[in-house]
This record gives C-alpha cells, structure tokens and sequence, in this order.
C-alpha cells in the first residue's frame, strides 16, 4: 500500500528544519501500523506525506501505486478521494453540519447524488454505533461520539487507506479504548490499511506493527 | 456544491449576519448608487431631449436668438414659400408657491394658432376647454397637464399662485390637458397660457424665446433653412429641434462627465468591501478549507464555492442595490438638475425614469465587483494548505515584498506622472486610463513603503503608549500584507479627499479670489437667479431710474449673451469696459491693462478670457468673428486675461461696441457703485422699493451676490462632495474589518496577554491604536498622492474640459478637517474590533487553534 524509499522532507523558513531525514519504509495491503516517537521526531509529517496533503522534499512515495510526488495538487486531492482517508486527533468535523452531514461531506464532494450520500453516510454511522445520534450537531456530542463521527466519515468514501493522528489523544482512557476497538474491527472486518500515529503506548499495542522515529528517522520497527 | 452551499456557506452567513449585512451594503451601496447616478444622468440628458422634443411638437425648425426673438420676425417667415404654420413659443420654469409640487414649466403659446404645432387635447368628449375667447380675454388663464392638477388637487377656477422675481402672481386655471404628447414634457409638470400673457408675466417685451416653423409637405429641412436665413439676421439661429438638444447636452456634458467617475467610484467600493469581506471570511474558515482539502476538495472546488457565495450575495446586494437606486435616483437627478440649470441655464425634466438596460446594468455590475472582489480572496482560500491549516501555529499571510515589485511601481508612477503632465489621449478615456494607471502604481508602491513607515513610526507609539503601543506595533509589522492592504486602501480613499477635495476646494478659492477682484461693485441688480440664462432683461433707462437714487455715484450695465462660436456655445460679455477697470483688477496672460483701455475701452478691440484662448488656439493679434445683428462682426483680441466667467470661454467688449454690434440694449445686471460713506443695505432697500411692482428685479449687496455664487459653485460640486465622504466611509470599513482580522488572528496570544494580567482597556487601546496608526500613514502617503491627483485634476483634466489651467493650493482646510476627523474615525472602526478583543474570554483563546 505504501512504498516510502530515502524520503526527505525539508521545511525552509527564518530556520531550516529537517522533518524527515532518509525515511524508507514499506507497509502492506490490510496492515495496521502504529506511529510513535517523542514530539518533533516526523511522525506528523510522515503522515502528511502519506496522505498527500505535502509533498516529499527528495526521495520516492508511493501510495497505492501512485507517486504522489509527481502529482499536482488538484491531481492528489482527487486521489484522496478514493484512496485516503483521515482521523484527526481534534475531530475537525464541521461545526454547523449535523453528524449525518459531517459524514455524506466527502461524498458531495467526490460528485455524488445527494440521495446516495444519505444512505451511505446513515448506514456507516449505525456501523459506528450512532445511529441514534445522525440530527446532532458536533457541539451535542460527547468527544468519544465526535471521533465516531470523524470515524464514520473516513470510512463512508471505501478508502483502502486510514490515516489516524492521534486519534484518542483528547479523550479518557475508556473513550479511548472503545475507539481503538472500533478501528480494530473495522480493519478485521474491511481489511483496511490502517497508519496511526500515536504517543498512547495503548493505542501502538492494538497495533500488528509499531514503527518508531527520532530526528526525522526510523530508529525501530517491530512486529507484534 | 450545492450542498456546500447550503450548509457551509448559509451556516457561516448565520453566524456572522453583522459581517454578511455589511458586505451586503457594500454592494449595494455600490449598486444603487452606480443606477442612482447613471439613471439620474441618463435622465437628465433624455430629459433636455424629450423636452424639447415634446415641446417642439410638430414643429421642424426653431428660431432662436440670445436675448429673445423679435416680434416683427413672424411676419417675414409667415411670408416665405413652404412654409405651412409659425407659432411664437415663451418657456419658462417657476416655482409655485406650493413648493411640493415641485418646478412648473410654463409654456407660452399663440393658443389659436398653435394647433398646427401641438395637439392639446382640448377637443373631443374629455373636452376641458369650455370658453377658449374667455381663456384668452383674461391674461391670467392658464390651462394645466391634468395628472399635475389630480396632483395637486386643482379643479378649473382655482387660482395657483407662482413665485416670480418681481413678486408672487396668481393664474387662474382655466382648462385641463390631456396627459399626452407635448403635455408629458417635464414630467407633466405643465402649465400652458397665452405667449402674449407670458410676454407680460415674465418680462419678455417685445420678444419670443423662439419661432417655431411647420413645412408644407414635400419641402426639405436644407430648402426652408436656407429659404429662412436670407430673411432673419445672421444672429438668429435656424435649426431642428434635435440639433437645439443635441447643443444643450453638449453644454452640460462637462458638468456630467463628473459623475461617471462618481459612478466608477462607487462600484469600485463595493469590489473593496467584497474583497475585505472574505478576506476575513477566508482567514476565518482556514480551518474548515483545511478539512474540505484533507476529506479530498480540489482547490477549484474551494475557490468555486467561493466565487458562488459571493455571486450569491451580489445577487442580492445588487437586487437590493437596484431597489435602493431606484428611490436615490429621484434625489440624484434633482441636484444634478439644479445643478445644470443654475450654472447652465439647461431645463430638463424632473422626471426620473429607470430603463431595463440600466437595472440589468446594474445587476451585471454588481455581480462583477462581487466576483471580482472576492476573486484574490478565493484563490487564497484554494492555496490553503491542509497542513498550515491544522497547524497549531495561526496563519499569518504576509512576506516582504520584492524589490522588483517597488521598482516597477514607481517607475510607473514616473510614467503616470509624465502622462498625467502630457497626456497621449483625450477627454474621458484620457482620465479614467491616467487614473487607473496611477491606482495600479500606488497600488504597487503603498504597500511597501507603509511598512517602513510603520516600522519607522512603531519606536514612538512604543513610548508614548508603553504597553498598547507596543501590542499595536507588534500586531501591524507581524502582519506586513495584512496591515499594508489596509494602509493601501485607506491611502486611496484619502487620495481621492485630499485630490478631489483639494481641486474643489483650491477651484473655489481660485473663484472666490478672482470674484474678490472683479465683483468691486456695491450693489448687483438682476431680473433672474438663474446666472446662465436670465428669463428678463433690463430696459437701458433704468440706469437712469438707479443714478436716481440718493447714494449711488455711478452705475454700469453688464449684458452677457450666450453666442455660438466654432460650435461651442461661448460668452460674449460687455460692459462699460474703462469704468470697470477703474474699480477692478485683472491677471493679464497677455497684453496689459493699459492696453485694454486703449484698444478695448476706445477702440472696439476685445480681451478674451485665458480658456478662451487656450481652447481656440488664439492670443493677441488674432480676430474674434461673431454673428452680429447685421453680418459677422470681428474684434481682434488685444489681451488675454484670466478670467472664470464661463468653462466655455468669453470675450469681453466694451458697451458701446456691443452696442453697435449687435443693436440690443437690453441689461443682464447692473453693477451699483456707491458714493463714499452711503450704507448698501440702505440704498438696496431704496433700489427695492423703487423697481417693486414694475419689473422683476433681484437687488444684493456684493456679499449677497458673492454669496450666491458660491452656493451656485456647491451645487456644481455637490454630487462630488458625496463621493468624498463616500471615499472615506470605504477607508474606514475597511480599518473595521482589518481589525477584525488582526483580532481574529491574534486570539490567542490576546487570551495569553490576559492570562498574564493586561487589562481589557489596555487591549482595547492596542487595536484603537492599530487603527489610529493605520489612519496616520495613509494620511502620510496620501499627502504627496493627493496632491499629484489635485494637480492632474487643475492642470490636465480642467485644461481639457474648461481650458482653464487652475492654480494649486495646499488644501489647509480639507487638511485640517482630516486630522480632526481622522482619530474619531479611527476610534470609531476600532470600536466593534476592539471590545471583540477585549472580550475574548482567556481559556478558549488559548484552546484556540
């Protein structure tokens, strides 16, 4: 799924910064990877490049095939469409549009009839356990149901690839864990490629991998 | 999209009504006053042409002759071959007592004779004139449009009562006509009466404003006017009533030309307060552009949905825009109508009428200046990148600028300049191509210069304001494109004061001193208000009738027709020229006052005013020719003075030469010089009481008469003194919503300035300060901007248009008012910002991302 070889990425401002120094990396079809490394280290980064929200600065990526690299913007927004997906630590869910508009969003987006769009988005969030909660705004819901929304709009598109940052950082340990369980049976159950950078040792051991980084490198990378 | 629409866009106009209504004004302010400005010009310049149209009937030549046609001509052009009818026509605008229902033109015509001309509806079943041997025998029979009598509340016997110069006159209404044809002519604000009645109502003597001429069939225009002219004097003019309009529009086409740039204006208003709308908009959605990005928007996608909000709310800024128009065009046209009679003596309908091309216009416009405005806006919306926008680090947009950019910014400032000085085109593409080539290079230039200006200006606010100072100074410079958009648009609209203002206010210090040397006299004495075309003129004896009165030592008589010269429509003023110098002072361009009493006073030689000459190509030497009462007559120009009678030019002779000339010794005004010690208002008084009753006559001391020139000056300038505080209210908008950003962007380091103790009033000062520094180095660079534009406007456009090259002067009052002004204005758009500011509570401020 992802094919990382000698990536850097160097961001120039009043001070030079080296995110990610020489990162080779390769993650499979259907694996689950967890991200860790202290503050700093380019797991962000790393992200942003996967998702082709940035570009590497020299180096190869490639994402389902695609190199990235060479894609113009509008040619990478179009490949996120259909192949990635994002959950984000802070939810960035929409804060005027209900749960079941936060989750048909990217399917407007891709061109969809509107009718489509609502089936698809109220059927994925009754698979994330929010059935009953599609008229609430973002602001109704508790932090654990906002990230089942952020949750639901990721999957609604059939992405093969979800890219997770932090994605239980701003809650409590028990909201924490039901939404590692979700992520674990929707990958179980879909067979979707799964990245997650986290600092939660919790959240790294629901992984089947754990890379670790410092300084922009990969300085571990262990199997469960 | 148009889910995105409906949910994003509707839900963030939602939450921000107060931000979207101003936005919406600013379209349509921008609309209406785009249609209230063109509708009221178009209507002025349909209005002369309908109303001589309308007037003219079936008339298809005109007879007109400056000071009136003579009586004695209708017998000769009766007499000629083909000619099927001649009707003597007097018209005549009043204002009736009953001040609501607005300017009445009176026309007055041969009632039995003119049926050949117009149709009066008179006839038929709807019949409304009984006895018309009765409405003639009484001189005060009037017959009036019958939507003006259900109007006004007027049946046939009621007595409507008109205010004249010599005194209130009463008319008896005596028949009703049928609102068609000719009696739709000044908006059917019409009243008829007997030419000969009128003759004696408004003080005509002898004379008609004008013959009109009906053909017999099969006779062409070219064969009757050249049958015509061999019988009148080579000084009466024979034409078809579309050449008389067309001359009347010309003579207005300086007074409107003003108000496409007024128009321009307004429309490039609401552009600017589109684009600062979502500015703000774009910086404060960055977030949510950052998600749509992420979740797979293109860029086009965003920048799309931008450009249809703003397509959406010009749709209804220009609707409403247009509603507005519609009520404001009414307004519009009647300043530009006082406006051009006063100083033109032009009438033309008061009737403001909107057409489908101009409402269409106006939406199309609308919709423009919103795309337009929102157009950079939305392609920094689609440059959001999803990373920055997630980032835990507050945009800022900003970077210096390159020396490339300030280079060419001045260099065509250097080339603006130059064309300003000699300019490659002429008239109005001329000024709109100079003015926005130096719109481009400032924009170019004021942005870079006001950050050092800020830069440079920061130490001090740091000192005298410790605290407030220094949180303003670190908000601007940590800003640069933010703070210099803001400085670039409020420079501009204080360029256009400090130019504008500054030509008005030179020009009329220019009038005020030329008037200061020519109206030395102690009493003026008119028979009309109206300066351009006076409705009677004096009898010569009445000079007499002045030197009578005890107190007055000498007395001049001022005739000034309006003549026809190489197809502009000149002044030709005479005047006891030796006694007038005695009392005057001249700025001669060539020749010298000597000269002028020797050839002019004695010689019946001529000066001609400096735009005159200017705008003829001629000097001293050169010969003035012109229709006089018995062939051309031709007056070489001794001297050239400058002179600001006419923006037409005018030729000055002596009396006696005029008087030989053009055999007409009637009196325009009579200039009342006073023995020593005798008071003006007294013997204004006694000059009062001896014409009352015998003829109209307006008696002021100097500072009367100085005072209504002036107000006729303001009405020249009135529209754009609107634009002016127009100008300003764009600036200050614009400091209101760049605060809005500053604030927005700064919420979290406000909340963490709170959090380590400053005060709500010591953030509030900050922003007030942001905007008071703002305020202060736009004035700054407006100065020397302004200043180029003021002497654009006097030395190159006044050329053009007036041929008059204006002096500069510094704008001390415009100045003064400004640095008055400027600080409360400042206070005043950082007053929403600032409590905003003040009011941000600390822990989600420093939650803020």
């Amino acid at each position: 799924m992802l094919e990382l070889k000698d990536v850097r990425k160097v961001h120039e401002g009043k001070a030079r910064v080296v995110a990610l120094d020489g990162v080779s990396l390769s993650i499979g079809d259907g694996e689950m990877v967890a991200v860790m490394g202290p503050s700093g280290s380019g797991k962000s980064t790393l992200l942003n490049l996967m998702g082709g929200l940035d570009v590497p600065t020299s180096g190869a990526l490639l994402v389902a095939g695609a190199d990235l690299a060479s894609k113009s913007e509008e040619e990478r927004s179009l490949f996120r469409r259909t192949h990635v997906s994002y959950v984000f630590q802070a939810y960035h869910l929409m804060p005027t549009l209900t749960a079941a508009q936060n989750v048909e969003l990217p399917l407007h987006l891709a061109g969809r009839p509107a009718a489509e769009a609502r089936e698809r988005a109220l059927k994925t969030l009754a698979e994330v356990g929010l059935a009953a909660r599609t008229t609430h705004l973002p602001d109704e819901l508790s932090g654990g149901e906002r990230q089942r929304v952020a949750i639901a709009r990721a999957l609604v598109t059939g992405a093969p690839l979800l890219l997770a940052d932090e994605p239980t950082g701003n809650l409590d340990t028990a909201r924490g864990e039901e939404i590692l369980q979700l992520l674990k049976a929707i990958h179980a159950a879909r067979q979707t490629t799964i990245v997650m950078v986290t600092h939660d040792p919790n959240a790294a051991a629901a992984c089947e991998r754990v890379v670790r980084f410092r300084d922009g490198r990969v300085v571990e990378d262990t199997r469960g | 999209m148009k889910f995105l629409l409906r949910t994003l866009s509707l839900s963030y106009v939602r939450r921000h009504r107060a931000k979207t209504a101003l936005t919406l004004l600013g379209v349509v302010v921008g609309v209406a006053t785009y249609v209230a400005v063109v509708g009221a010009r178009g209507s002025l310049l349909g209005g002369i042409r309908e109303t001589v149209d309308r007037m003219a009937g079936k008339a298809q030549l005109q007879l007109t002759q400056e000071g009136g046609v003579p009586e004695e001509l209708q017998e000769a052009i009766r007499e000629r071959p083909g000619i099927r009818a001649q009707s003597p026509v007097i018209e005549q605008v009043v204002v009736p007592e009953r001040s609501e229902l607005g300017s009445l033109l009176v026309l007055g015509v041969d009632l039995l004779g003119d049926r050949e001309m117009r149709d009066y509806g008179f006839e038929g079943e709807d019949a409304d004139l009984d006895d018309p041997l009765l409405f003639l025998a009484q001189a005060d029979s009037v017959a009036v449009a019958r939507p003006l009598a259900e109007r006004a509340g007027l049946k046939t016997g009621d007595v409507l009562v008109l205010k004249l110069p010599a005194g209130p006159r009463s008319v008896t209404i005596r028949g009703l006509l049928t609102p068609k044809g000719f009696a739709e002519a000044f908006g059917g604000n019409l009243v008829v009466m007997d030419v000969y009645a009128a003759q004696e109502l408004f003080g005509r003597g002898r004379r008609f404003d004008r013959l009109e001429v009906r053909l017999e069939e099969g006779v062409t225009l070219e064969a009757a006017t050249a049958s015509l002219r061999g019988v009148v004097p080579p000084n009466v003019k024979v034409e078809t009533p579309d050449r008389r309009s067309a001359q009347m529009e010309r003579l207005v086409a300086n007074f409107a030309a003003g108000f496409d740039v007024t128009s321009g204006f307004a429309l490039g208003l609401g552009a600017f307060l589109i684009y600062n709308a979502f500015s703000v908009a774009v910086n404060r959605r960055r977030r949510d552009i950052g998600t749509l990005r992420a979740l797979g928007a293109t860029p086009r996608q965003v920048q799309a949905l931008f450009l249809l909000e703003a397509l959406a709310l010009g749709l209804a800024g220009s609707i409403l825009g247009v509603l507005a128009g519609v009520g404001l065009t009414r307004a519009a046209l009647d300043v530009m109508r006082q406006g051009a009679e006063q100083v033109y003596g032009v009438t033309a309908s008061s009737e403001a009428r909107l057409t489908l091309p101009l409402v269409l216009q106006g939406l199309a416009l609308g919709l423009l200046a919103s795309l337009v405005g929102a157009f950079a806006p939305s392609r920094a919306a689609a440059a959001v990148s999803p990373t920055e926008a997630f980032a835990k680090v507050v945009h800022q947009a900003g970077g210096a600028w390159s020396r490339r950019r300030v280079a060419s910014g001045a260099a065509l400032l250097a080339v603006t300049v130059a064309f300003g000085v000699r300019p490659p085109v002429s008239g109005m593409p001329m000024i709109l191509s100079i003015v926005a080539l130096g719109a481009f290079s400032a924009l170019l230039v004021v942005g870079p210069v006001s950050h050092r200006l800020l830069a440079f200006g920061a130490p001090l606010v740091a000192r005298l304001f410790p605290v407030a100072g220094r949180l303003a100074s670190d908000a601007l410079l940590s800003s640069p494109r933010r703070s210099a958009g803001t400085v670039t648009a409020m420079t501009l609209a204080l360029t256009f004061a400090v130019g504008i203002g500054g030509y008005i206010e030179a020009t009329t210090a220019t009038l005020v001193r030329w008037m200061q040397d020519i109206l030395t006299s102690d009493i003026y004495v008119r028979a009309s208000a109206n300066f351009a075309r006076p409705d009677y003129r004096f009898a010569p004896e009445v000079k007499d009738d002045l030197l009578a009165v005890p107190g007055v030592r000498s007395v001049e008589s001022y005739r000034a027709p309006r003549l026809e010269y190489r197809g502009e429509t000149i002044v030709l003023a005479s005047i006891e020229m030796e006694a007038m110098l005695d009392r005057t002072r001249h700025d001669w361009v060539e020749g010298s006052e000597e000269i002028a009493r020797r050839e002019v006073g004695r010689g019946g030689s001529c000066t001609v005013s400096d735009n005159f000459a200017r705008k003829f190509d001629l000097g001293a030497g050169d010969v003035v020719e012109l229709p006089g009462a018995r062939g051309t007559v031709r007056f070489p120009i001794a001297a050239v003075v400058k002179d600001y009678t006419s923006d037409r030019g005018t030729v000055f002779v002596d009396r006696r030469t005029f008087l030989a000339a053009f055999e007409d010794d009637r009196v325009d005004v009579f200039d009342v010089n006073l023995s020593a010690g005798a008071d003006a208002g007294k013997v204004r008084d006694a000059i009062r009481t001896k014409l009352q009753g015998r003829m109209p006559a307006l008696v002021s001391t100097k500072r009367e008469f100085v005072a209504d020139v002036e107000k006729a000056i303001d009405a020249f300038y009135a529209l754009m003194q609107v634009t002016l505080v127009l100008a300003l209210a764009v600036g200050v908008l614009g400091i209101v919503t760049s605060l809005l950003i500053s604030v927005v962007e700064r919420t979290r380091e406000i909340g963490l300035l709170k959090a380590l103790g400053a005060l709500g009033g010591q953030i509030r000062r900050s922003v007030a300060l942001e905007a008071l520094a703002i305020s202060a180095a736009a004035l700054v660079l407006s100065l020397p901007l302004g200043t180029l534009l003021a002497l654009f406007v006097e030395k190159t456009v006044a050329v053009a248009f007036a041929g008059w090259s204006l002096p500069h002067e510094t704008p001390w009052l415009l100045l003064g008012q400004l640095l008055v002004a400027l600080p409360f204005l400042s206070a005043a758009s950082a007053w929403v910002p600032a409590r905003q500011a003040a009011r941000t509570p600390v822990t989600e401020a420093l939650e803020y991302e």
